[in-house]
């Protein structure tokens, strides 16, 4: 587990869409100061240099910069694409046109299915009945499992305006009864233990800053026999002769996630080697990085449109400060807002990171035992 | 938030032994007429703490609960019904959610429970 140290540090609230679809990787007219920063900044190794004071200090600014990001950022991600905050699944050498990214979602929700053999099964008892969707964003893959197993399905997010928002969704939808959201902390979930036969973490991984704790509750809540599900953003694995990824490999990350917020990251076979620490069994992984490929340009493309660019502008946090107004003042003007612009300078290198390999869309599944 | 929700939410504070059930708050709260579906309630009747329900929902304002249901009672419409209006149709839109050992109140805002702990809870 050495990678999942040190790569990130977030001493200080930054607010930044995660998944800003606002990014122009060559056409942007970037600021030449950013183009030409070369200084490196130190990269803290928080096991070594943080106290458990200012890690929980970090992890207290980290939880509120998550929930304030996506309270400002969900409506306009509504807005523009659904429901749904997470990739679509796409055929690797396919085109994918803007009609096509519903339908991608709902592909990668039965595509994660069916690596955990969910869907699969023709054992009715063993259709969930009792799902927990961990970090569910405004509730589209509640709704959709719910309404797929005609199961109850809890939701949690950090997020007040999300929790809000994916019940009013629920409500409108006829799943009020069966499909109901609270705001909590996936480190520390408000479910007693065995409680749930499916649980559920679609993108959401990648906020947690401690892996093994995020594992821990997962494991904690299934029931036994339960499937446990994560699609997540992972680093490369490490080989057999590395201790920890290349110093420009951290660097990479590093910047990244001073841009989002993302804590530390770690691989793949570092969520394999924690789900088996854990005694769980039918643990399988996977690389879906060409699956999701197709995602990005087209999430440019559709916020690159008068309606995406209208709703960036309409989207201010909601008590600005003065520098703030100010600043609005300065670019309404412009095609872009302030988070736009911050999350379009992190986005090259998001796309450097998985020219290079170095980052990964992965699934992990596994099962309780019975 | 309804009972169904209320009859799995328990705090986790640090030290707590049972966080389970946690008391209620009502500020405002509704009732909310849903279509029934006897399956969905039959499903959930082994994972419901029944007692938990029927004191919430008592405290809601709805005693018409048995203190004691076996499984074989399900199979009556009359009962059907009544768990079905306490389990879904009982809304707390304003109030908060008591930590039984501590006392601690979680917030409960337009029907979300806030089901954060702070720092030192931890």
């Amino acid at each position: 587990m050495n990678s999942v140290l040190g790569t990130c540090e977030h001493p200080y609230l930054q607010l930044s869409l995660k998944h800003s679809p606002f990014f122009r990787r060559t056409r942007l007219s970037l600021p030449p100061t950013f183009n030409n920063n070369r200084r490196r900044t130190q990269v803290k190794m928080a096991s070594i240099t943080t106290t458990t004071v200012e890690m929980g200090a970090n992890n207290e600014l980290l939880k509120k910069g998550i929930a304030e990001l996506y309270d400002e950022s969900s409506g306009i991600w509504e807005d523009i694409w659904g429901d749904h905050m997470h990739h679509g699944f796409y055929d690797p050498d396919g085109n994918a046109n803007i009609s096509d990214h519903r339908s991608a979602q709902i592909r990668m929700i039965e595509e994660a299915l069916n690596v955990a053999n969910v869907a699969n099964s023709e054992d009715s008892s063993k259709i969930p009945k009792n799902i927990v969707d961990v970090g569910c964003g405004i509730g589209g893959s509640s709704r959709y499992l719910a309404r797929k197993f005609g199961a109850s399905c809890q939701g949690i997010t950090l997020s007040p305006i999300q929790a809000q928002r994916a019940q009013a969704l629920a409500n409108a939808q006829g799943l009020g009864d069966k499909v109901l959201f609270q705001v909590a902390d996936a480190l520390q979930q408000p479910f007693p233990n065995g409680h749930f036969d499916l649980v559920w973490s679609m993108e959401s991984g990648e906020h947690m800053p401690d892996k093994r704790k995020f594992v821990s509750e997962l494991v904690r809540v299934a029931a036994p026999g339960a499937t446990i599900i994560i699609v997540t953003w992972c680093h490369r694995d490490l080989s057999p002769s590395e201790e920890s990824l290349q110093p420009e490999e951290k660097e990479l990350l590093r910047k990244i996630c001073d841009s989002y917020y993302l804590p530390d990251w770690c691989s793949t076979a570092d969520y394999v080697e924690l789900l088996k620490s854990f005694s769980l069994q039918d643990i399988k992984s996977a690389d879906w990085s060409k699956y999701v490929a197709p995602f990005w340009p087209a999430v440019i493309r559709s916020a690159l449109t008068w309606k995406g660019i209208t709703s960036l502008l309409r989207a201010v946090p909601q008590r600005p400060p003065e520098w703030w107004t100010c600043l609005c003042k300065v670019v309404r003007n412009g095609c872009l807002g302030w988070k736009t612009i911050k999350g379009a300078l992190a986005m090259p290198m998001m796309i450097e990171g998985y020219k290079k390999d170095l980052i990964k869309f992965a699934i992990i599944t596994c099962r309780r035992p019975e | 938030m309804r009972l169904l929700t209320h009859n799995m939410l328990s705090s986790n504070i640090k030290g707590v032994t049972n966080g389970f059930p946690l008391g209620i708050i009502i500020d405002k709260s509704t009732q909310i007429e849903v279509e029934i579906n006897t399956d969905f309630l039959k499903t959930m009747f082994s994972k419901i703490d029944w007692k938990a329900l029927v004191d919430a929902a008592t405290l809601m304002g709805y005693s018409d609960l048995p203190e004691e249901v076996d499984e074989s009672m399900l199979e009556s419409e009359e009962l059907l019904n009544k768990f079905h209006h306490a389990l879904l149709e009982l809304h707390l839109e304003e109030g908060a959610l008591i930590c039984p050992e501590t006392g601690r109140r979680f917030p409960v805002s337009k029907g979300i429970p806030n089901m954060l702990l702070h720092e030192d809870e931890i």
